[in-house]
């Protein structure tokens, strides 16, 4: 912007000593500048020796000495194995996949119940356009807060006890314990698989980078996408038949109070998931509903007039364009829901605020450094995962000349 | 001879496109898809309505002294209403004594007999009213709220709101009636039709006298006082969420401007500001706040609680309005800068007369939609234990006439919030189709 | 650069200036009123009711140190605090004491900055059980899921139960009685548990009480009672010794309805405790009279539980016999002697 410096340029010449600096914008600029680095740094060093004469006087500590002292308290959901023993420090890396796990699952749902609902927002038929405003009025209108209780009591809590587990499908079970499925034990040659299956993903990525540049290079053009996937799957699978399936599978059997054995999930965590992708679709479809309609009229007709198959130009003029308005709001509402899955507190699913913030600050009586590493985990997640969608985002914007 | 042109009265439609069964087929039932999907939408809705209904009226117990009568009549097939409505006046007003909840009523009338004028045709200074509105009203709402003994500086705050809510009717009414504003008509009337300074004069003497009279009156006013302890309920809920959207659009637009600044400093202290407070959760930053706030205040200061929260909501929306301003900067073209500036324009002209008026008008339903947000996270300052919308809920239920009455105060307290946001944002929708109604030609 | 150093220096300045720890009493005498901090509403022991007043044994307690120190129970600012941030807002100079159900742990005792002053109420952990589940002990409980209160003593009592007894189990963790209760109605847990004298209230308030039992065992020692901030003695010795005052007062037959009379009693003990003999109060910043004072407005120390817990109300926790009974009757509130 060189609004400042054209106007500089326009100054009166004859004023002289302070008058002069004062009406020169750079030396003004600069002063100021100064003059708020000096007041924020005053400000914060004031804050930093209040804190120490306050933790002082108040005889309390902040260091980080805690952190390998045993926490002694149970938590109802782990990713890692975790004990009553356990320190402070497993306490946090519990909290911690807790909360990326909620986070990356309810992204996934939201975004697939998103599209649906942004698709059925768009239906010609008036019922399921209706239903699908209702849905997403109500739950954009209402606290998350309340929709995680509601989800908790209204439906996970009501579910029928373990004895009487509802069976979805043989070995995949649901009762108001939580949600069990069968638990993989892989045996001796699933790295093969494995290795397969990442070898069999390169060389899809390859495929389709090569017929991208071939495409443009000769305008010829050849199913990449569908080859690709189906290597994929299918390179997997016969090396996996091949070594014999090295895999066996846990079944959830009942035994005591509980079911036992294979992969479960507390209820606290189907509300939370159910809830944060519910509410969080509601504004995916606003935008996906917004991104579609922003694609102007004469873009589909053009592609009528070229003769694109409906395929085409759903992929190559429509979402292209589309993707264009969608991803940024899209960005923050993934972050909106990392953000939001501290609510998890709520109905006590031990994410990280729940788990640290809460019941280790409670515990410990530490806040100042277990608020600072709360808040360090949640500035890091966003700030990197901003970094990486920005970068995207800037790559599909139009680029004004 | 002229030849006058009479069309034939066209023809009525085939009837398979007209009347409720087209209209049904048309809607509803084009083809094999489109029927299954309306009738598992019906489904859908028809349980989903029927549950509810069963539960919170036709099972529900509408007369009981306590909860141990409820369950004896129904069990938990159905809601337990009166402990609700025993506690009702908790929850819009929390513990606020109550002869005293007239105060309320009274503050948040007069913020709607404030904003009157904003909806009246021939009113020509409603961007002032709107802005009188934000600026003035929190004083003479903060005495309403907590009254007690004032000093000289409070009372000539409140004297001011006083003064504010005066002049913008008198505006309003001199406006409709006369089309000249409030100072010019006093002018006129009292200065002749010419004379500009003398007319500067009379105005300025108009509108000392108002105030110092506003002032008098103040001064003879005595409200007891209402400890912010005992605020609670709805009413918290809106006074904090009053608070954030209010101090959020002006500081949110320092942010934004300082994040787009050509200065090194201001630009990178205004962006680790926002990046900060936007990539923790809200949460976080009322936790933060209230435990650790004092210890970073002097030893002996003591801040109220809801201040605290306050500071952190405030805080928190600040930067959230910070990017939706800054989206709203960002979409205006090169070019409005590069006029403005050929205009011999400065930097605060540029940005106040041009690009700001601009920027916000496209970002409205944006802002409407963040003011939403705002007031829906209000909840989580319940988690830090004030006496809320949601905490109020809480309490209900630790009754001892009506312990574990849980789910039927949260239902009340959804309802309520669904209210005011569906409100918010149809009113935001309105808005938006017309604002968009001048651009989309 | 100037301007830096002179902003800096003064700053400094303004934040090291000494800062004398006044001390609390005078504060809460110029104050007016005494800042007391309770949880969020639980029934008997910090009731709220509709009209904004809090009531129960922990609310009197205050109420007994405001009148001590007012002559008027009603000087009390109450602030309700969840249990995540009680002990750090205490530290934090937010109110004179916490009477909280806290229970008096040594950690907490020396390493938050806080000191206990007296315990006001005995209690244990126990179990809730569906009594269709046939669990008689909580021996039984291996492998079981277990609803437990967050953030408080309870939850790592139930770990080192389970601990110390080879035992595994899964917490549902709250902070919110209410959602646990309705977890556990639901069957979203298979034993609820918290304090005993919790416990036996909750059930009362369940759709069919009979249908769940206690059992037997009480797993860990619960003495719950006010805190205050560490280093002011004379204001933790005041808390101390009106509760112990009112302790006195019961066993020594000195209630809120007859201690008009008892000022003329000849009993030196009671003489000494009401001031008509001694200045005790002197020692504590007090006039001679203040359990005169505390007695005529909250009632002795077992007036105070039968009002607010004692079997005659919807709580109804039985005092005779446990450990909450005097010394003289076979319990183990014991306060040393007025003298």
């Amino acid at each position: 912007m060189a609004i400042t410096d054209s106007r500089s340029s326009t100054s009166p010449p004859e004023r002289s000593g302070l008058a002069k600096a004062f009406f020169d914008a750079r030396i003004r600029s600069i002063v100021f500048q100064i003059l708020t680095l000096a007041g924020v740094i005053g400000f914060f060093w004031w804050l930093v020796d209040n804190t120490i004469t306050n933790l002082a006087a108040r005889s309390l500590s902040a260091g980080f000495g805690f952190l390998d002292v045993s926490a002694g308290f149970g938590i109802g959901f782990t990713l890692i194995s975790y004990t009553e023993g356990d320190t402070y420090l497993r306490v946090f890396a519990v909290g911690i996949l807790n909360t990326l796990l909620v986070a990356v699952v309810s992204i996934v749902f939201a975004t697939i119940l998103g599209l649906l609902v942004g698709l059925a927002r768009l239906s010609t038929n008036w019922i399921i356009s209706g239903v699908a405003r209702a849905y997403v009025e109500l739950l954009r209108n209402t606290p998350l807060l309340l929709q995680i209780i509601a989800w908790y009591f209204g439906v996970f809590n009501l579910l029928p006890r373990p004895r009487d587990s509802v069976v979805l499908v043989e070995g995949f079970m649901l009762n108001n314990r939580g949600f069990y499925m069968p638990g993989p034990v892989p045996q001796d040659g699933w790295g093969l698989v494995v290795a397969a299956f990442v070898l069999a993903l390169i060389g899809a990525i390859t495929l389709y980078k090569y017929e991208e540049a071939r495409r443009d290079r000769t305008g010829k053009s050849f199913p990449a996408i569908s080859s690709g996937i189906a290597m994929v799957i299918l390179v997997p699978m016969v090396v996996f038949l091949a070594t014999g399936s090295p895999m066996e599978w846990t079944m959830p059997v009942l035994q005591g109070f509980n079911l036992v054995g294979g992969i479960s999930v507390p209820p606290s965590f189907c509300a939370l998931i159910v809830a944060l992708s519910a509410y969080t679709s509601c504004f995916i479809a606003e935008i996906v509903r917004s991104g579609i309609q922003s694609v102007g009229k004469g873009q589909l007709e053009a592609a009528g007039a070229l003769n694109l198959p409906a395929n085409w130009t759903l992929r190559r003029v429509v979402l292209p364009q589309a993707m264009r308005v969608i991803i940024p709001p899209l960005i923050s509402q993934y972050l909106n829901v990392t953000k939001n899955s501290s609510l998890a507190i709520a109905i006590g699913f031990p994410d990280l605020v729940s788990v640290w913030m809460n019941t280790s600050l409670n515990q410990s009586g530490r806040a100042i450094p277990i608020v600072a590493m709360t808040m360090a985990f949640y500035c890091i997640v966003s700030l990197s995962v901003s970094l990486v969608m920005n970068r995207y985002n800037r790559s599909v914007q139009l680029k004004e000349r | 001879m002229t030849i006058v042109f009479q069309p034939k009265p066209s023809r009525p439609a085939p009837s398979n496109v007209v009347g409720p069964a087209a209209w049904l087929r048309q809607n509803l039932f084009k083809d094999i898809p489109n029927t299954l999907m309306t009738i598992l939408g019906l489904y859908i809705a028809v349980t989903v309505v029927g549950w509810v209904l069963n539960w919170a009226v036709f099972n529900a117990v509408w007369d009981a002294d306590n909860r141990r009568e409820c369950l004896d009549m129904v069990g938990r097939s159905g809601a337990c209403w009166p402990g609700v409505a025993k506690w009702l006046p908790n929850m819009i007003y929390g513990l606020y004594p109550k002869d005293q909840v007239w105060r309320i009523n009274l503050g948040f009338l007069a913020l709607i007999v404030w904003m009157i004028p904003l909806w009246m045709g021939g009113v020509k200074s409603k961007v002032a009213i709107g802005l009188s509105a934000v600026l003035l009203y929190p004083f003479l709402a903060s005495y309403f709220f907590l009254g007690g003994s004032k000093g000289v500086v409070w009372s000539a705050l409140i004297a001011l709101g006083l003064s504010g809510f005066v002049w913008v009717w008198a505006t309003a009414i001199c406006e409709r009636v006369t089309g000249l504003s409030v100072g010019e008509w006093i002018g006129r009337r009292f200065a002749g039709a010419t004379e500009d300074v003398k007319q500067k004069r009379v105005r300025q003497i108009a509108a000392l006298l108002l105030f110092l009279v506003c002032y008098g009156v103040v001064s003879q006013w005595s409200l007891p006082g209402v400890r912010t302890q005992l605020w609670g309920g709805l009413f918290l809920t809106l006074v904090i969420s009053g608070i954030g959207i209010t101090f959020s659009l002006p500081a949110g637009i320092l942010l934004a401007l300082g994040r787009r600044s050509n200065m090194p400093v201001i630009s990178l202290l205004s962006t680790l500001f926002i990046e900060l407070f936007r990539s923790v959760p809200l949460i976080t930053i009322l936790f933060m706040f209230n435990t650790m706030l004092p210890l970073f205040l002097p030893e002996g200061t003591s801040v109220n609680q809801l201040v605290r929260a306050i500071v952190a909501v405030c805080l928190f929306a600040a930067a959230y309005m910070a990017e939706v301003i800054r989206g709203g900067l960002q979409a205006i073209p090169k070019g409005q800068y590069e006029a403005a500036a050929s205009l011999g324009l400065g930097y605060w002209q540029t940005t106040t007369q041009v690009i700001m008026p601009q920027a916000l008008k496209i970002m409205i339903p944006t802002i409407v939609g963040n003011f939403i947000g705002l007031f829906k996270d209000t909840t989580l300052v319940s988690i830090i234990g004030l006496f809320d919308l949601m905490n109020m809920a809480r309490a209900v239920g630790e009754d001892s006439d009506w312990l574990g009455l849980f789910i039927e105060p949260f239902f009340v307290v959804s309802l309520i919030y669904f209210v005011f946001c569906f409100a918010m944002s149809s009113y935001s929708i309105g808005l938006e189709r017309k604002l968009s109604a001048g651009r989309d030609r | 650069m100037r301007f830096i150093a002179i902003t800096s220096c003064a700053l400094m300045l303004g934040a090291g200036a000494p800062a004398f720890a006044q001390a609390t009493l005078a504060t809460v005498q110029e104050r007016g009123m005494l800042n007391c901090q309770v949880g969020l509403p639980t029934p008997g022991f910090y009731a709220l009711a509709d009209d904004g007043t809090w009531s129960g044994i922990d609310v009197d307690m205050c109420r007994a140190v405001s009148a001590a120190i007012f002559g008027d129970p009603d000087m009390v600012e109450y602030q309700s605090v969840t249990s995540a941030v009680r002990f750090t807002s205490l530290a934090n100079s937010e109110s004179d004491m916490l009477s909280r159900t806290t229970t008096w742990t040594a950690v907490r005792d020396t390493q938050l900055g806080l000191d206990f002053t007296a315990v006001n109420f005995y209690d244990g952990q126990g179990f809730l059980v569906p009594a269709d589940s046939g669990i008689t002990s909580a021996l039984e409980l291996d492998g079981a899921t277990i609803c437990v209160l967050t953030g408080t003593t309870t939850e790592l009592n139930l770990a080192d139960y389970f601990r110390a007894n080879g035992m595994s189990f899964t917490p549902v963790t709250n902070e919110n009685v209410n959602v646990l209760v309705e977890t556990y109605l639901g069957g979203g847990c298979d034993a609820y548990t918290n304090d005993k004298s919790g416990l036996a209230a909750r059930r009362s308030a369940f759709p069919d009480p009979s249908a769940h039992i206690i059992l037997p065992e009480t797993v860990s020692k619960e003495p719950l009672g006010p805190v205050v901030r560490q280093g002011d003695d004379a204001w933790a010795n005041l808390v101390r010794w009106v509760i112990y005052g009112m302790m006195n007062a019961e066993e020594l037959g000195v209630t809120s309805e007859n201690v008009a009379e008892m000022t003329a009693s000849a009993d030196p003990n009671i003489a000494r405790l009401l001031g008509t003999e001694g200045n005790i109060g002197e020692g504590l910043g007090l006039s001679a009279d203040f359990m005169v004072n505390v007695l005529t407005a909250v009632g002795n120390y077992g007036e105070v539980y039968e009002r607010h817990i004692g079997v005659n109300t919807p709580i109804g926790i039985p005092r005779d016999g446990t450990l909450n009974a005097l010394w003289t009757e076979g319990g183990i509130m014991y306060a040393p002697p007025f003298r």
